[in-house]
């Protein structure tokens, strides 16, 4: 007995039995042929888990194959992208992206023009095709999940028993949000922090007639154009006062809060928001809001994004990973998302059925975010446009919280873009 | 039964090849790769890319020399960024040096109910950053916060404590300082549990006043826990950025970016790991001479006290 419980013998027991434990699974696995890929998956409300689950469920049906999948918010979704990318890693083979940052990935997601018929490509909205796609190369670096666009939500109680109409144009939205602020209320909020500010500002800029580069891709941004839509953002908190003082603190989810508690009378916001002001578990205002279109000036242009898929072009799993994706962006998918997220569908035709089958309020809003759909714009995707965003956050911040004037904070942001621009490769 | 058989036929161990100091690297070596694995490998391979263009969205690299260190060195936001570090580090420090031993010179007399306020104590250095950031992100919320209320209550206006450049680098502050004061009590406390009795009560037999007690004896006394406790928060203040990410994103404009919180910047979002990476050594840099510095200043004293 004591022989055979020697320290030799356990240790080599061990060792052989820690060695099996590790050997056995993928023995298993590849005796059951299952195929399986990794995905790593945008979340941020209580429903997304149940959405992937889902999907997975219904792809594992349909085609047998296991998506194993990660979640995490779109913040350190994003962090972990880049960090995956940098590193060149295989880890997952599908990525939940989005066009915000998707001109970082254009070398690490796979390119996917050659998967889809051009049919079938034809029927993703152009604008968020367009982002999505390399413009040096011409090359689509992921397939559009949803549209992203916003539309004013305003408190139609409030603002019947004030006989006011929500504001059309950038002078009514001063007029009608002073009239309504006061009391502990403010008439307006918008977010004044790190990209959302970004948002907020380039549909100012769209607005106001200017744009982020001019025909020879050099910043344009600080045009008297540019100048005037910082101006007016700032002046709405500082001039005007009708946004709370601490919206330079405030993102989506500060400016969503602020209009569902009550606190505030308008807002600009994602489709996400229908789902949330409707939701007696999230909102304080349910059945006393209304939809009414974005705000204009010269233009009526303003952001149209898009949450969207990409295959990892370092992926061992293509194939699998190509099926996974055309599943989440299905006609079938696209209508589930509608209907548990109220995201708008990236296919048009799947958008058109939504928009006729809406009825009432629903379809008041649908029309409004159509609307912003076909006037949206984006910032453009060129080397080094990452760093001139991250730069863009601390030149609006500055402005919006009166350390430089919006024109010197502006210059200032140019100058360092354009040089950015320039290391990246823009000009070459 | 189990026969006990002899090692070695002469009863004693063969004789290894190798000498005591080779055997002892070798007993070491599994941890020494693994050190080298997950620390050292990960220092090396981002100090390499520091002198490279290491941006995610170019397919190859591009050696650049020490222009990333110039670049960072002359950057706007890099300047931003080591003033509020800085700033952020030297009010940090002096203010929970200041409390820490005041509140531990307290805890440290014979006074009542002193063991719950050790064991309360006890709570901020336990609670992750994270926590305290979100936490202090509401009680500083103008609209519904905590200490607005207060003055408001007091008819007192409002303070914008984290949409206002200078009191957002205050609040960051005033976070921090909650969290890691009672660390430095500790410490402290301890410091003054060890003091020997004898030139204390040799003080007192002499009349010295409480303060020429402190400032003569227990002072002196207590200088290595001192040193010790500086270095150690020294290394967190170039480490801080749960706190303030959570807090103010660095934000507004730039107003409470310190240094981590600028590399994190320039990594995730401009997805410029080249400059990141530059940040970060020059960051190491300058703590490795504060500590250098600090430990030199002790050496120094002796040397003039001898």
């Amino acid at each position: 007995m004591v022989a055979r419980l020697s320290r030799r013998r356990i240790l080599s027991g061990s060792t052989a039995a820690m060695v099996a434990s590790g050997v056995a699974p993928r023995l298993t696995r590849a005796a059951g042929d299952v195929t399986e890929i990794r995905a790593l998956l945008i979340t941020g409300s209580a429903v997304y888990p149940k959405y992937w689950e889902t999907l997975t469920q219904q792809f594992k049906a349909k085609t047998g194959i296991t998506v194993s999948y990660d979640m995490l918010a779109f913040t350190p979704l994003t962090s972990k992208e880049v960090t995956l990318g940098a590193a060149r890693s295989s880890q997952y083979d599908v990525y939940s992206t989005h066009t915000a940052q998707i001109g970082s990935f254009f070398n690490y997601f796979e390119p996917l023009n050659q998967y889809f018929s051009a049919s079938e490509l034809a029927d993703f909205h152009p604008v968020a095709m367009k982002y999505l796609t390399d413009p040096k190369t011409g090359k689509l670096a992921a397939i559009p999940r949803n549209v992203d666009a916003r539309v004013q939500y305003y408190r139609k109680d409030v603002y019947d028993a004030h006989h006011l109409q929500p504001a059309k144009t950038w002078d009514e939205l001063v007029t009608v949000s002073q009239a309504l602020t006061g009391d502990g209320h403010y008439g307006l909020v918008v977010p004044g922090q790190g990209d959302p500010a970004q948002r907020t500002f380039s549909d100012l800029l769209w607005q106001a007639g200017g744009d982020w580069v001019d025909d020879k891709n050099l910043p344009s941004f600080n045009s008297a154009e540019g100048i005037q839509a910082l101006t007016y953002y700032r002046d709405l908190i500082h001039k005007y006062k009708v946004v709370p003082s601490d919206a330079v603190t405030y993102q989506w989810t500060e400016n969503t809060s602020e209009f569902a508690s009550g606190a505030v009378y308008d807002t600009f916001n994602w489709p996400s928001t229908y789902a949330i002001l409707a939701n007696p578990d999230t909102s304080k205002v349910v059945g006393k809001w209304a939809t009414a279109p974005y705000v204009r000036n010269k233009t009526a242009i303003s952001c149209a994004v898009s949450h969207a898929m990409a295959l990892n072009s370092l992926s061992k799993k293509k194939d699998a990973a190509l099926e996974f994706i055309k599943h989440v962006v299905s006609p079938d998918s696209q209508m589930l998302a509608f209907q548990q997220f109220t995201y708008f569908p990236s296919r048009q035709a799947v958008a058109k059925s939504v928009i006729s089958s809406a009825q009432g309020q629903q379809a008041e809003w649908l029309g409004h975010l159509q609307t912003t759909i076909d006037n949206g714009k984006e910032w453009p995707k060129l080397p080094g446009f990452s760093k001139v965003c991250t730069l863009m956050y601390g030149a609006i911040e500055r402005a919006l919280s009166n350390q430089m004037s919006p024109a010197d904070s502006l210059n200032q942001a140019a100058k360092e873009a354009h040089q950015a621009m320039q290391q990246a490769g823009a000009y070459n | 039964m189990a026969v006990a058989l002899p090692l070695h036929p002469r009863g004693r161990r063969p004789r290894s090849p190798l000498t005591t100091r080779q055997q002892g690297y070798l007993l070491a070596a599994p941890a020494l790769l693994i050190m080298i694995a997950i620390f050292v490998y990960p220092l090396a391979y981002s100090f390499v890319m520091s002198f490279f263009q290491w941006d995610l969205s170019a397919r190859s690299t591009t050696f650049l020399g020490l222009a990333n260190y110039a670049d960072t060195l002359t950057s706007p936001s890099f300047d931003q960024s080591l003033r509020n570090q800085i700033i952020f580090s030297v009010v940090s420090l002096t203010t929970e040096v200041v409390a820490g031993m005041s509140i531990a010179l307290l805890l440290n007399s014979k006074l009542r109910g002193l063991r719950i306020a050790r064991t309360l104590l006890l709570i901020p250095p336990m609670i992750a950053p994270a926590v305290v950031g979100l936490n202090f992100r509401w009680l500083f919320n103008t609209q519904y916060g905590l200490f607005d209320a207060l003055l408001r209550t007091a008819g007192l206006p409002p303070i914008p404590w984290l949409s206002d450049p200078n009191w957002a680098l205050a609040s960051v502050i005033i976070a921090d300082v909650w969290q890691n004061t009672p660390l430095l009590v500790l410490l402290f406390l301890a410091g003054l549990q060890s003091v020997p009795q004898e030139p204390l009560e040799a003080a007192a037999v002499d009349g010295a006043s409480a303060w020429r007690t402190f400032w003569e004896i227990i002072l002196p006394l207590l200088r290595p826990v001192i040193f010790v406790a500086l270095m150690l928060r020294i290394i967190d203040t170039f480490r801080t950025f749960d706190v303030v990410w959570l807090m103010t994103q660095g934000g507004p404009g730039g107003a409470t970016t310190l240094i981590t919180v600028n590399a994190y910047l320039l990594a995730f979002q401009s997805v410029d790991f080249g400059h990141a990476a530059a940040v970060s050594y020059i960051a190491l840099i300058i703590s490795l001479l504060l500590m250098g510095a600090l430990y030199g200043v002790p050496r120094l004293w002796r040397t003039s006290a001898a």
